[in-house]
């Protein structure tokens, strides 16, 4: 059996942190602190906290996101932070964020916290046949907080402190050049098929974005939990959270990687016609085939920057986590094989039936 | 023994099959899982690799060829790193050809990237390792 605490010191001293921010807490102790497995961008800690409270003595179970030696991606933890604090009242079951802090004094490292949802089960991105015999009440939930976050005004939210926010026709070249160059900067070895998709993609740009939002940036299975009774009951990992096209999320979300392969079913979940019909209604958007094909194309070449800066993280030393491995070989081929299979039709291969 | 490939498939069921259980819970537990997943699919690799990095090489310097660009460069051995040295060498080239083609109006242009991306998904497809036994959370 595992300790209950697995890294005393770490303890020790997120309970002296904990205590100066929690006002009416006193006598602060961690009870259980583990490591969750995954979610390699950040080194992450479900943590047990005991304090004398108001109320007597109180327990509350927390998240602990803290920064690693490197990671999967390379943002700003107070984007995600902000992020977050943007889906308040939005109706988007997203965790309580509740501290940010960017001094590494206190845990070597910059970290936030936010509450931890109670009963949530993820659901493998390989396994989504899991969720049954709530794939369709899942799905129905799936496309409708993936339009809901849509359809919250980025203008007034606290991620548009935080970052930039692109006019409507730019957002696809913002995302692009910086995914190019995410590549270009890390790639171990030459990418032909990336890099014709890049061109591909730079050569019948997508039409202007029909409304800026905030963009989740890697919302899919696998980045949510679910009660096991039918209702999503999180919405995780919002560290590539931006300003952008609505489009961006649709895409990934529907991307085939994450789809269990099946792409009978939007992301594995529903029939297309419904997820689309479900996303329109909650998001305000109007489905163009058009944008979709091009936003579906740079989510496997964004997919592609995020395996090769992994990838490369891995080779070099600044992260051992084998998961970093992992994406840089078998995500990595599957993303590749993805692109070329979309492309090369265009450009006249016939594809075997 | 030099069966490379027998040994990291029996490393990765051991890692899988006997160290994963007795770390249940602790993240030391999932590494393991991951590592000894990868390598089963690395043994499963390993008996090919040379044989794809082989033809990946005769079929770009063919492509090339069939472009007007002649390299001549040669793999020394046929060593995993030689391979791909050559590999990478042609593979710069081909990025460039067919960013040429991809500008050109005529035929020939057009059915020479026809070819190159022909070639570009039989490789991915050819690259893409058996989809493993997912024990782990992957997620």
């Amino acid at each position: 059996m595992p300790e209950a605490v697995q890294d005393p010191a770490l303890a020790k001293a997120f309970a002296a942190y904990a205590e100066t921010r929690m006002a009416e807490a006193s006598n602060l102790e961690v009870t259980q602190l583990a490591r969750i497995h995954g979610g390699a961008s950040r080194e992450t800690f479900s943590v047990d906290i005991a304090f004398d409270g108001p109320n007597g003595r109180e327990t509350k179970g927390l998240i602990l996101r803290k920064d690693p030696p490197d990671s999967l991606i390379d943002t700003d933890r107070k984007v995600e932070f902000a992020a977050i604090r943007s889906m308040t009242g939005a109706g988007i079951p997203a965790p309580d964020a509740l501290f940010l802090e960017p001094d590494q004094k206190h845990l070597g490292a910059p970290f936030f916290v936010m509450g931890r949802i109670e009963g949530g089960v993820p659901v493998n991105p390989f396994r989504i046949e899991e969720v049954e015999p709530h794939r369709q009440a899942i799905g129905e939930q799936f496309f409708r907080h993936l339009g809901s976050i849509a359809r919250v005004d980025p203008a007034t939210s606290p991620l548009a402190d935080e970052i930039e926010t692109p006019s409507p026709d730019a957002c696809w070249k913002r995302e692009l050049d910086y995914w190019e160059n995410e590549i270009d900067t890390n790639a171990r070895a030459p990418q032909p098929i990336s890099k014709a998709a890049i061109r591909h993609l730079r050569r019948a740009p997508p039409p202007p974005a029909q409304r800026l939002s905030i963009v989740h940036g890697d919302y899919r299975s696998g980045n949510y939990l679910h009660d096991g009774a039918g209702a999503i009951n999180a919405v995780l990992d919002w560290e590539m959270a931006h300003i952008g096209d609505p489009y961006e999320d649709l895409a990934w979300a529907t991307d085939p990687l994450w789809s269990g392969t099946d792409m009978e079913l939007a992301a594995g979940l529903l029939p297309w016609p419904e997820a689309i019909a479900i996303w329109q209604e909650s998001s305000g958007c109007t489905f163009d085939p058009a944008a979709f094909e091009w936003w579906s194309i740079f989510a496997s070449v964004k997919a592609m920057g995020i395996w090769i800066s992994s990838a490369r993280a891995y080779a070099d030393g600044k992260n051992d986590d084998p998961i970093l491995a992992w994406s840089g070989w078998f995500t990595h081929c599957a993303h590749e094989l993805t692109l070329a299979s979309r492309l090369a039709p265009k450009y006249g291969v016939e594809m075997p039936s | 023994m030099t069966d490379i490939g027998m040994i990291l498939q029996k490393l990765g069921g051991t890692l899988v099959g006997e160290v994963v259980p007795k770390l249940e819970g602790d993240y030391a537990g999932g590494q393991a899982g991951m590592a000894g997943m990868m390598a089963v699919m690395a043994g499963e690799a390993w008996d090919g690799a040379a044989d794809r990095l082989y033809r990946e090489v005769e079929g770009m310097r063919a492509l090339l060829a069939a472009g007007g660009v002649e390299i001549k460069t040669q793999p020394d051995s046929f060593k995993l790193s030689d391979l791909n040295a050559v590999r990478n060498t042609l593979a710069d080239e081909l990025i460039e050809l067919q960013t040429r083609l991809e500008t050109a109006d005529d035929e020939a242009s057009k059915a020479l990237n026809t070819q190159i991306w022909g070639f570009l998904l039989a490789g991915a497809a050819e690259r893409m390792p058996n989809p493993p036994q997912f024990e782990e959370e992957t997620s």
